[in-house]
């Protein structure tokens, strides 16, 4: 396993938001959390890559335990996180803002052909390369949000709600860009409240509700389950 | 009547270069930290005092002095990072609190090492360039100004040009988003508080053979530091520079040309006026979670 969540607890002060989960990402898969609004998803993503830290549990990536480690660490482990609301550097250019994605490479090479290859990926962005990343459009942003993310050159890409908030044709266009940067050779986890498209992306899903694992399994049996399509597809 | 415009330019010019030493140290601290530091009057106190010991007393050369002024004064910096700031992080109040009693500390051990007495420091040099009959301007304020100059011009250069510079504007848009970079929130701050306390203590260790230097001394920058903070307002850390420079001439000229009193009423207006207009400050722009 890639990396793997072991009866992880998490509480904001006196407020339990996850409790007793358990998960696993294998190499190469992407892999999807559904669930509704304060299901504890963003939790779940924020308790990877360090922003949270565990009351219970552990966490390893490639073998290792990473729970203990700040979040600026588990980034050099090679976990990208693409947070919920983009979180870009508002104040700083397009290309600034990818730039710091690469923050701690020193393959000077290696980053100049990562920066042509997001550029290649998202050509908006290179037309507004010198633009302060505050004026660009939601959808921009996101891509903006996503290509810093793939600058860390990660082992495994966190993605939370990549389609908040975009309109019908820029989430294509993102799901698109999930499935290409997943071919590439990137696992990913996604986050999603849009589950319609989270479990046609995913090979595997897990159901949160209330900080608890309500389900799990093959993402196309979920699909079919009678309580996911009553609560998360409305059919 | 020129020449008077003139040399008041002058005099307002030198007292705006260490003004904005002392403010953009403050604001860099603000914006990467979160923190109010009160202590910062202290710490340009102490680089004064550093010059007392080194250069008066001790016969050291003066930009000897400067320099170990400025990294002492640095390293009091990276102590109340350490010591004060970091314990306290997710507590906003409880920074200011902590730099109030660390402003006390200062005070006293400089009363107790130096005593309540004006420090008269002899001068560096007592060179002047004249102008004309009435429009002097002496060397040692010309270094002053030369100073604050090359110092924000590196401090720039810093912030636009090198991987640490991007990690202190990153981190003063989005910590949390600049951690998820990889970029390190304790390294930012302990960066940020060297390099603001070092520019206060600068400022301080420069001026001392021009001013009177006492343990009360710092009194003065508390009033700038409030709303040169509110001015150049949070998020971006350019902005918070040009702002408090900019600052730093307005209330300067005032005073020069008419009075301290007039300067900082001119100050707090411009103050309230930025409030309204601009909740985030003049330049701010990231609403800071
Ligand atoms: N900073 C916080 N302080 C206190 N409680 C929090 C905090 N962040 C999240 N919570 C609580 O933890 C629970 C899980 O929140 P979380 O953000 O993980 O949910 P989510 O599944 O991502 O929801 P959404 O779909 O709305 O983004 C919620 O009950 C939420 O109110
Ligand atoms: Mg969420």
């Amino acid at each position: 396993m890639l990396l793997e969540l072991r009866d992880i607890a998490v509480n904001y002060g006196q407020v339990s938001a996850l409790r007793r989960l358990s998960m696993s990402v294998p190499d190469g898969a992407i892999v999807t959390i559904i669930g509704g609004n304060g299901a504890g998803k963003t939790t779940t993503l924020r308790a990877m890559s360090g922003l949270a830290k565990l009351a219970a549990g552990e966490i390893l990536f490639e073998g290792e335990r990473i729970d203990t480690l700040p979040a600026d660490r588990i980034v050099a482990r090679g976990i990208a996180h693409v947070p919920e609301g983009r979180r870009i550097f508002p104040d700083m250019t397009v290309e600034e803002n990818l730039r710091t994605g690469a923050f701690l490479r020193r393959d000077k090479a290696g980053v100049e052909s990562d920066l042509d290859k997001v550029y290649h990926r998202f050509p908006r962005l290179k037309e507004r390369r010198t633009q302060r990343a505050q004026t660009m459009s939601g959808g921009e942003q996101q891509m903006l949000a996503i290509g810093r993310a793939l600058m860390a050159r990660p082992k495994l890409l966190l993605m939370d709600e990549p389609s908040m908030g975009l309109a019908p044709v820029i989430v294509e266009e993102i799901a698109r860009i999930i499935e290409e940067i997943n071919a590439d050779g990137v696992p990913v986890v996604l986050v999603e409240q849009n589950a319609g498209l989270a479990l046609d992306l995913a090979s595997h899903a897990y159901v949160l509700e209330t900080g608890n694992l309500a389900l799990e399994g093959p993402a196309h049996e979920l699909h079919d389950n009678e309580h996911v399509r009553a609560a998360y597809l409305g059919v | 009547m020129l020449e008077i415009l003139a040399q008041t330019g002058f005099n307002a010019l030198y007292a705006a270069s260490y003004i904005s030493l002392v403010a953009v140290g403050l604001v860099l601290i603000f914006g990467v930290m979160g923190v109010v530091n009160f202590a910062h009057g202290e710490l340009f106190m102490a680089g004064a005092y550093a010059v007392v010991a080194l250069y008066a007393d001790l016969h050291m050369p003066f930009l000897v002095a400067v320099g170990i002024g400025l990294a002492f004064v640095g390293l009091l910096g990276l102590l109340m990072e350490r010591a004060l700031f970091r314990p306290l992080r997710d507590n906003p109040l409880g920074g200011l609190v902590a730099s109030i009693g660390f402003l006390m500390i200062l005070q006293s051990l400089a009363v107790m090492g130096f005593g309540v007495r004006m420090e008269h420091i002899p001068p560096v040099t007592q060179d002047v360039i004249a102008f004309s009959e009435k429009v002097r301007l002496p060397v040692a304020r010309l270094y002053v100004i030369i100073a604050a100059v090359v110092l924000l011009s590196a401090l720039w250069f810093f912030l636009k040009r090198t991987r640490f510079g991007w990690a202190l504007r990153a981190s003063a848009q989005d910590p949390e988003a600049a951690a998820l970079q990889g970029i390190s929130i304790n390294q930012t701050a302990r960066i940020a508080m060297f390099i603001g306390a070092g520019l206060a203590g600068v400022a301080g260790a420069l001026t001392a053979p021009l001013v009177s230097v006492n343990p009360f001394m710092g009194h003065s920058v508390i009033i700038t530091a409030f709303i040169v903070i509110i001015v150049g307002g949070v998020g971006s850390l350019e902005g918070a520079i040009i702002a408090s420079v900019a600052y730093a001439f307005i209330h300067t000229v005032v005073t020069t040309f008419w009075d301290g009193v007039l300067a900082d009423i001119v100050g707090l207006m411009l103050m309230l006026i930025v409030l309204i207009v601009r909740p985030t400050g003049l330049m701010g722009s990231a609403d800071r979670a």
